[in-house]
């Protein structure tokens, strides 16, 4: 077994501005990890962390009992057999597929560095892409390019920083599929930032939520998904309705809800019943894909709801709401 | 636009250089031609290739670690010398190499100091010749290696940093990592630089000649004014042609099949590694003694020199005049070829490729080789070489060596354009005419200002086509300084060597006055 890739109460400082405080995560081996957040939340600050390319101010990042990084004490990149794998996917432009994935093989000896390519190329099917170059490459080679060199020299750890963000939607699924396929064989702890929810909650095994540098929670997706700790992490993970507990009309709440608790509902918590008794007016209708996301005007406010397109009511009909309890948050007063 | 008014200019650049091949290959050798085929071409061409060897070298050695440093390290004094390395490049090769002999001579301050301090006699000591090859290389070298040093810094700077990092998550050292990536993917653009280094070094005359050092460059002036032979110049010409077209083939073969260009879209701030205690001292004296030898100690010795003499005002005022008419002339002739190239590019008709490659080939081309090539036009036209018919040959002659650094500004001002702004015009009814006139043009003409001040400078700085073309009695900054350094009246020459260096500073400053603006991924 692997060991495990862990952040101990880790902060960096840019100057004034604290881009990760006091951060605690361990990353399991075998396990796929996403880190979720909006744009400046810290990820990539706290992957390079991980990674060695930055020195913590306070706090420890250890593999297994070795320790990495301590304030003063960084152990180097290169000697930390981490792997890396970037956005733009960073391959060398002047060397070409089997150079690329050789890089990192170099102490090895030659019978060694051949094999392990073969089965990389093999592995990610680009053995007729061998001796071309990067930009000969199409961005779904480029990234698996990027993926065998990170795992041919058999790294402790993996870390990804946004690794599909750059590739054409059409080709990302089966893209992402193969390459976290090879990620998760190779047993180790795997990063991968993300900004995108949809993306974290499929692929991933475990979700942390990073928000303005803190750690808000992390977790199994169903755990951060359905048990979300606060509203940050509710609204991080997907859309939802939001307001105060006084402002909803009586019977969609449980009687035992304090009047000034913060209520957070998925649009797909958001049910439309004929049997409901509270009701409203829907006053828009748009199809989004496979479901339909429909406003619904209810007293003064507006609900979004997302509903199948078959039981999706006409713009301007009526219709009964409950919200469905899993997919209701309740929060008290002044929670964040 | 049709492609007539490329052609037309494309024409008029390369013109004098098909003369100089024709005169040298139909021209009769004779006795002269005999002579330094056998005794003087190998010489020539060996020493030609001797100095291009070793500047390269010594280029090298200066401009890539001085360009690494200021790019991917914080030390004392960094974003000084990020543009006081660039500096040397207003100072032109002979004023270098006379403010070095003047600085390295037996009298010299350099050895003068060493005797005093010594109490040593001039001949108890060994010193280093500045006037030999390897002087020469090395004056060379610190005149020309700016160019490298701010290609191989464009090219670092614009590395996604991302691809070293991934070097180092993958085993390598910081080290290892810049020979192995940095420096490879940086390769194109460094030997882009050197090509251009090297070009000059080779069609460099008056600092070979100052120091005596037998070129082919000084060859050809010397067959030429000496032997009177323009034939046989011409040969030793196309010799120099060849060596040229070599180093131009060379860079295109580097340049291979390997990607330089980054995949990247996404660039990761450069953040600056702190060297600090012996390291950055250690950046800082690199930089510190780059900057020193190749500017601040030849320069401070011109500034020096010419506060102990009286302004000699008459000639050199008239020097000044001249120099200004002339180069203004010629700016303005490599001005107007260079915008009928420039707006001809967005056709990509033939004509317009051939112009624009011309135009580079010509760059390329030492001032000697298109002085005779003019001199041959003028004497297969009959022309006499006496006033205006002389200074209007030098004109189209600065104009054909330099267009290409007038065009490419403006290409590159029309390249920044969106293709859509062109067609928006057509769209919108607009003729050919038209659009060339209310859209290109005033585009090509953001870039003009640039194009045309590098045009003016460097036809202010040419020495060896001036010296060739010139009529009687007409000189120039850059013929006076010349004529009083080759006569070791060092203290005269500062004057006009000064004043060159002044004019030199203005393109130089406005450059990297754009580079600090246009700077993509810098700490902030």
């Amino acid at each position: 077994m692997n060991d495990a890739l862990t952040a101990i109460g880790v902060s960096r400082r840019y100057g004034p501005s604290m881009v990760v405080e006091d951060v605690s995560l361990s990353l399991p081996a075998g396990t796929i990890t996403a880190l979720l957040g909006e744009s400046g939340a810290g990820k990539s600050t706290l992957l390079r962390l991980f990674a060695g390319l930055e020195p913590v101010d306070t706090g420890e990042i250890r593999l297994g009992a070795r320790r990495l990084s301590a304030p003063g004490e960084t152990v180097a990149p290169e000697k930390r057999r981490i792997g890396l794998i970037f956005q733009d996917f960073a391959l060398f432009p002047h060397l070409d597929v089997r150079r690329n994935i050789a890089f990192g093989l170099k102490p090895l000896a030659k019978a060694e560095i051949d094999a392990r390519i073969s089965h990389w190329l093999k592995r990610l099917g680009l053995e007729a892409r061998a001796g071309a170059y990067p930009h000969e490459l199409s961005g779904g080679e480029q990234q698996r390019v990027a993926i065998a060199r990170a795992l041919a020299p058999q790294p402790a750890a993996i870390l990804m920083d946004e690794p599909f963000s750059g590739l054409d939607p059409s080709l990302r699924g089966s893209v992402r599929a193969q390459a976290l396929g090879a990620v998760r064989e190779a047993g180790i702890p795997a990063l991968m930032v993300t900004h995108d929810p949809a993306e974290a909650l499929e692929v991933a095994d475990r979700i942390a939520i990073l928000k303005d540098g803190r750690l808000l929670q992390s977790g199994a997706p169903d755990e951060i998904y359905l048990q979300p700790a606060s509203p940050s992490v509710a609204a991080a993970l997907g859309p939802v309705n939001r307001f105060r507990a006084r402002d909803l009309p009586a019977g969609l709440l449980p009687e035992t809800t304090a009047p000034d608790a913060e209520v957070l509902v998925r649009p797909e918590g958001v049910v439309l019943d004929g049997q409901a008794s509270v009701r409203g007016r829907v006053t828009s209708r748009t199809l989004t894909g496979p479901l339909v996301q429909c406003v619904i005007a209810c007293d003064r406010l507006h609900l979004t709801a997302l509903v199948p397109r078959a039981e999706a009511p006409a713009a301007g009909t009526q219709t009964g709401i409950r919200f469905s309890p899993d997919l209701t948050f309740i929060f008290a007063s002044g929670a964040t | 636009m049709t492609g007539l008014p490329a052609l037309i200019a494309g024409l008029l650049v390369g013109l004098p250089v098909l003369a100089v091949v024709l005169a040298g290959l139909l021209g009769g050798g004779g006795e002269a031609w005999t002579h330094i085929r056998s005794v003087l071409l190998a010489r020539y061409t060996g020493n030609t290739l001797a100095v291009i060897g070793l500047t390269s070298a010594l280029v090298l050695a200066m401009a890539v670690p001085a360009a690494w440093l200021v790019t991917m390290f914080r030390f004392p004094g960094r974003a000084l010398f990020e543009w006081l390395l660039i500096l040397p490049l207003s100072v032109p090769g002979y004023v270098l190499a006379y403010a070095w002999s003047d600085l390295a001579g037996v009298a010299g301050p350099i050895q003068s100091t060493l005797r005093s301090v010594t109490g040593w006699s001039a001949r108890d000591y060994w010193f280093p010749e500045i006037a030999s090859l390897p002087g020469l290389a090395l004056v060379l070298a610190c005149a020309l290696y700016p160019y490298v040093f701010l290609t191989a810094r464009a090219a670092f700077v614009t590395q996604s940093v991302c691809t070293l990092d991934a070097a180092r998550s993958l085993g390598a050292s910081r080290a290892r990592a810049f020979w192995t990536i940095a420096l490879p993917a940086a390769r194109p653009a460094i030997m882009a630089g050197l090509a251009l280094a090297l070009m000059e070094a080779a069609a460099d005359y008056g600092a070979a000649e100052l120091l005596g050092v037998q070129t082919l460059t000084a060859g050809i002036v010397r067959a030429w004014k000496s032997f009177g032979e323009p034939a046989v110049a011409a040969r030793l010409a196309i010799m120099l042609v060849l060596v040229v077209s070599g180093l131009i083939m060379a860079e295109r073969w580097a340049r291979g099949r390997a990607g330089s260009q980054q995949s990247s879209t996404r660039w990761r701030k450069v953040s600056r590694i702190d060297l600090t205690g012996l390291k950055g001292l250690g950046a800082s004296a690199f930089c510190l003694g780059l900057f020193v030898i190749a500017f601040a100690l030849p320069v401070g010795r011109l500034v020096w020199r010419s506060l102990q003499v009286q302004p000699n005002i008459a000639p050199i005022g008239g020097a000044v005049l001249n120099s200004i008419m002339l180069a203004g002339a010629g700016a303005c002739f490599g001005f107007l070829l260079a915008l009928l190239i420039a707006l001809s590019v967005g056709t990509a008709s033939p004509a317009s490729r051939f112009a624009r490659f011309v135009a580079t080939a010509g760059y390329a081309m030492p001032g000697a080789v298109l002085a005779l090539g003019a001199l041959a036009l003028a004497s297969f036209l009959n022309l006499p070489l006496t006033g205006l018919v002389a200074l209007g040959l030098l004109a189209w002659v600065y104009a054909s060596r330099f267009t290409a650094a007038g065009a490419e500004p403006m290409i590159a001002a029309l390249g920044r354009a969106p293709v859509s702004l062109g067609q928006a015009a057509t769209s919108l009814g607009a003729s050919p005419l038209r659009r060339a006139r209310e859209i290109d043009l005033p585009l090509a003409l953001s870039g003009a200002a640039t194009g045309a001040l590098i045009l003016f400078v460097e036809a202010l700085k040419e020495l060896p086509a001036t010296l060739m073309l010139r009529p009687m009695n007409w000189d120039t900054l850059a013929v006076r300084t010349y004529a009083y350094a080759s006569d070791e009246r060092f203290a005269a020459a500062a004057q006009p060597a000064l004043l060159i260096t002044l004019a030199g500073l203005a393109p130089v400053i406005l450059l990297s006055w754009r580079l600090a603006r246009s700077r993509p991924g810098d700490a902030p």
